[in-house]
């Protein structure tokens, strides 16, 4: 029921001008104009030429298009379990509140502070070969030496590495909070009621943070999918290609190619992908949760 | 510096909901009055609409004689504790109280001396550097209510503003209230649900039921003739006993009632013409007017269900042969158990007569038409 | 032996669990030592083999050398206008639409709140062509304007400010109502003092997402005078190994890192809150 006092008024929008003038015109509207620039063959010189969806048609006809939406599904697809699971085991590790644990909590996030290129000079300096530490680690034990960085396969894999050694902060921290929220008095009763640990966590804790994991899932797939830097800076995509994620395509059609309207169509199309499979989460997790 | 408070046919509604009716209302100038009531009954919106913070939806509301609901709050001229006091948290004591008077333009000496002049009559001047998340419930309370004087406002309105407190507190601020009233003679409006409250602070209580008003009347009037049955349910620890009549019979002494299991009374009660005698009556009559006959005397039977000892008295909830309940009113010094059975006698010229429309009558002055 | 007293706590901690997380906790922070030791390595010891990380002697040289280098001061420095304008803006932005959006009524409010929380669902990668043409025309590319003001469309600052306005209870108005306080005195002098916890959180937050960002400095900042920190040092890595060599890369990630880990050793409390606290509800 709203007060009377608080009348609708115009005036009282002038607060929130600023913010949707900006919002206004730096992201709305080149949402639209992105769309449109898509529609038209545009390129450094000139105004564009209004082509349709032919654009979407040669991106979506694009081999490397196509290995890159590959790498990235997998990527994404290895990565996000990885984090959920290791956030979430990280989070039931250090939930009980002691000065050692809230040292780990904040040895975990700390990584999340730094930039993707620390990161990744740092990932670099650890998978070099010959030099780097997992190499010394390799010849100390005997095994034959892995070019991380510039094998197909191996590449991919260690930007995932770098990836969630980046990223875990995040997810245990949400995690943490959603745990921090289980009234005691659940585990008080389970306690009294013969629970063991494991049921405790099948039965309580997990029910209770259903929320959570699904919210994780969601922010992890649409972070996931804007993987660049890590790509960009560790393998340049590299060997061939193998490590390309689109929007590493986007950037080297849009930036380095400048065939403006064909960027624009991948980017409408990662766009899409990335509202859909968040989309599709949601739904099948909501639908999993009535069926309970 | 007290004005009067005119309420006409003022109405309320949010949505299709009415929550007031055309409620209309006198207050004089310098009278304390409180709007009792159950929750939802209306009372703090009335109370909200006084303060400007609810519109009209028709009616008006004058103060000291101008008409003040097309006024925004500010420019009313009154005051507000809330129940929640609304203290700025990031604000000292001071500038808490100043703030109101910062924002007209009052010069800041003149601020300061109605701050420290309200401050010393609420024994709160040591406070005055304080943020409010440094005092306890009761310091907010004086703060919240130093805010008021401050202003120096035609009216003072308080919405359950003792409700956060503890049981002791909550006695000891209601006398200083009273004590504030009397001090500073200004026209107070008090929103409670709680009756000891409304009867121990108001020169008259308004009781509000249902988007109505019940009753308007001192606290006496209140509780020795309450003008409807909610009224008379309402007010009174322990609440008072209603009995079904089975029968009534209008005779030259007065009314004759039978009451079932507890006997056939002869009243001095009247009726109007318009109340049939028969059909939908009740009787209610309050715990000390029922008294435990001693053993061997003459009375009702019924058993002791719970007995309360009390200290200074014994309450005794008993239950009559036909099933109805009872409360009873024993010496603090009885021995009474649960479980025993006992006699009863209820005073004849204490009972009050329910009509089936809710009306009340009473012995000394028939009907009341509230 | 006699029987100890049942302790209730037993239940809550597992002893197997914090083992395992300590030793994750190892693995995880190998690389920074690893680097650590690096950067205080001679570079000329590491060419002939980084096992010599473990042994002495250790050198200052690399973070000397790196003070020399004038080009990483300017990246710092523009790192630095960069993020400070970024968070003055966002501040100052959410919490006047925030108080609109959390405290006042207006015509399409709700609609206009429910496009601000879709645009928290638009990745930047979607916009980005447009917006650098944008730039283009307007002559904003390599200017710190033009680094500035993407960041300003962040919905999050907006969504963040809005709850907790929403939280403060509405006898605060009302009593400043019968105060007799005009508009934007009421949200200056009242409600925005009662943000200031909310302001900290979103300030910090949004300085090092600022400070990190890589994706729209990499494409609007061609100069390499206008590179930030984060730009420049992707720059120098290129012919990574080849030039300057291990050591001193090292000695770059860790002095590129410490405003951050600074940051995040101060307010780490608030920077969480930032993180998980406008999510979980």
């Amino acid at each position: 029921m709203a007060e009377s006092w608080r009348r609708s008024q115009w005036r009282n929008g002038l607060f929130a001008l600023p913010f949707l003038v900006t919002f206004a015109a730096f992201l709305v509207f080149p949402l639209i104009w992105g769309f449109w620039l898509s529609l038209h063959k545009v390129d450094l010189f000139g105004p564009g030429r209004f082509v349709g969806f032919d654009n979407y048609v040669k991106v979506l006809r694009d081999p490397q298009f196509r290995q890159a939406l590959l790498n990235t599904l997998i990527f994404v697809a290895t990565t996000v379990p990885t984090l959920v699971a290791l956030g979430l085991f990280l989070a039931l590790a250090l939930n009980h509140l002691t000065r050692a644990t809230a040292f780990l909590r904040g040895l975990f996030f700390a990584s999340s502070v730094l930039s993707v290129t620390i990161v990744t000079l740092i990932w670099r300096i650890v998978f070099i070969p010959n030099d780097g530490l997992i190499a010394l680690v390799f010849d100390h034990l005997g095994w034959a030496q892995i070019g991380f960085l510039s094998t197909k396969g191996w590449s991919l894999f260690s930007v995932g590495v770098a990836t969630v050694w980046w990223c875990i902060g995040l997810p245990m921290m949400l995690f943490l909070a959603a745990l921090q929220q289980i009234p005691v008095d659940h585990y008080e009763a389970a306690a009294l009621d013969n629970a063991n640990r494991w049921r405790v966590l099948t039965r309580i804790t997990l029910p209770a943070i259903r929320r959570t994991v699904l919210l994780v899932a969601i922010i992890q797939v649409v972070m996931q999918f804007q993987l660049f830097g890590q790509a960009q800076l560790m393998t340049n995509g590299g060997p061939a290609g193998s490590s390309r994620p689109l929007v590493m395509y986007i950037y080297e059609v849009g930036f380095i190619r400048w065939e403006v309207g064909r960027a624009a169509a991948a980017s409408e199309i990662l766009f899409l992908i990335i509202l859909c499979a968040a989309m599709i989460q949601y739904v099948v997790a909501t639908r999993n949760q009535e069926g309970v | 510096m007290s004005a009067s408070i005119e309420i006409r046919n003022v109405t309320k509604r949010y949505g299709g909901l009415t929550v007031l009716e055309d409620i209309s209302l006198s207050i004089a100038a310098g009278e304390f009055v409180v709007f009792l009531g159950p929750s939802g009954c209306g009372k703090s919106t009335l109370l909200r609409m006084v303060a400007g913070l609810e519109a009209l939806d028709g009616g008006t509301i004058d103060l000291g004689g101008t008409r003040i609901d097309t006024l925004p709050p500010g420019k009313r001229g009154v005051a507000m504790v809330f129940q929640s006091y609304a203290l700025y948290p990031h604000m000292t004591v001071a500038q808490n109280m100043g703030f109101g008077l910062e924002n007209i333009g009052m010069a800041r000496e003149d601020i300061a001396r109605r701050v420290t002049a309200a401050a010393d009559v609420l024994e709160i001047a040591h406070l005055l550097d304080r943020k409010p998340a440094k005092l306890s419930g009761g310091q907010r309370q004086r703060v919240a209510i130093g805010r008021a004087i401050v202003k120096e406002p035609k009216a003072f309105l308080f919405d359950e503003p003792l409700s956060n407190l503890d049981a002791a507190l909550r006695g000891r601020t209601r006398l200083e209230l009273a004590q504030l009233h009397a001090r500073l003679g200004s026209t107070m409006i008090f929103v409670t649900h709680d009756q000891v409250e409304a009867m121990t602070l108001a020169d008259r209580i308004v009781v509000m039921h249902n988007r109505r008003i019940e009753q308007i009347g001192t606290p006496m009037e209140i509780y020795r003739r309450p003008a409807t049955r909610f009224v008379a349910g309402f007010v009174g620890t322990p609440a008072i006993s209603i009995l079904g009549v089975k029968a009534a019979e209008l005779g030259p002494r007065g009314l004759t009632v039978d009451l079932g299991s507890a006997g056939v009374l002869q009243t001095r009660l009247q009726l109007p013409v318009a109340v049939p005698a028969a059909g939908g009556l009740e009787i209610g009559i309050r715990p000390e007017d029922v008294t435990v006959v001693p053993p061997g005397g003459d009375g009702i039977p019924a058993r002791a269900e719970v007995v309360e000892h009390l200290g200074e008295r014994t309450l005794v909830y008993a239950r009559l042969p036909d099933g109805q309940q009872i409360t009873a009113e024993a010496d603090g010094r009885s021995t009474l158990r649960a479980g025993t059975e006992v006699k009863l006698r209820l005073d004849p010229d204490a009972l009050h007569l329910f009509a089936a429309d809710g009306r009340a009558f009473h012995v000394d002055a028939g009907g009341y038409d509230g | 032996m006699a029987p100890r007293t049942y302790r209730p706590e037993a239940l809550n901690t597992s002893k197997g669990l914090f083992v395992l997380a300590c030793l994750l906790a190892v693995v995880a922070m190998a690389p920074i030592a690893w680097i650590v030791g690096l950067s205080l390595k001679d570079n000329k010891a590491l060419m002939l083999g980084t096992e010599a990380v473990f042994a002495l002697p250790y050198t200052l040289a690399n973070y000397v050398n790196l003070i020399g280098s004038s080009q990483v001061f300017g990246w710092f420095f523009n790192s630095l206008v960069v993020a400070v304008g970024e968070t003055v803006g966002v501040l100052v932005l959410s919490s006047l639409a925030g108080y609109a959006f959390g405290r006042l009524e207006f015509p399409f409010r709700r609609t206009l709140f429910v496009l601000v929380l879709f645009g928290l669902a638009v990745p930047e990668q979607a916009v980005i062509i447009a917006r650098h043409q944008m730039f283009n025309w307007l002559g904003w590319h390599n200017t710190h304007l033009g680094l500035i003001v993407p960041g300003l469309t962040s919905a999050f600052g907006v969504f963040l400010m809005t709850q907790f306005f929403r939280a403060i209870p509405k006898e605060i108005d009302e009593a400043a109502l019968l105060d007799n306080t005009p508009p934007f005195r009421l949200f200056w002098r009242v409600m925005l003092p009662l943000t200031l916890p909310a302001q900290a959180t979103l300030g910090i937050f949004t300085f090092l997402h600022a400070w990190n960002d890589y994706w729209w400095p990499l494409i609007s900042a061609t100069k390499k005078e206008m590179f930030t920190l984060t730009v420049g040092i992707a720059s120098s890595q290129t012919n990574f190994a080849q030039s300057e060599g291990l050591g001193f890369l090292s000695a770059q990630a860790v002095f590129a890192s410490l405003p951050v880990v600074i940051v995040y050793i101060l307010f780490q409390r608030h920077i969480v809150t930032a993180v998980s606290g406008g999510a979980v509800k």
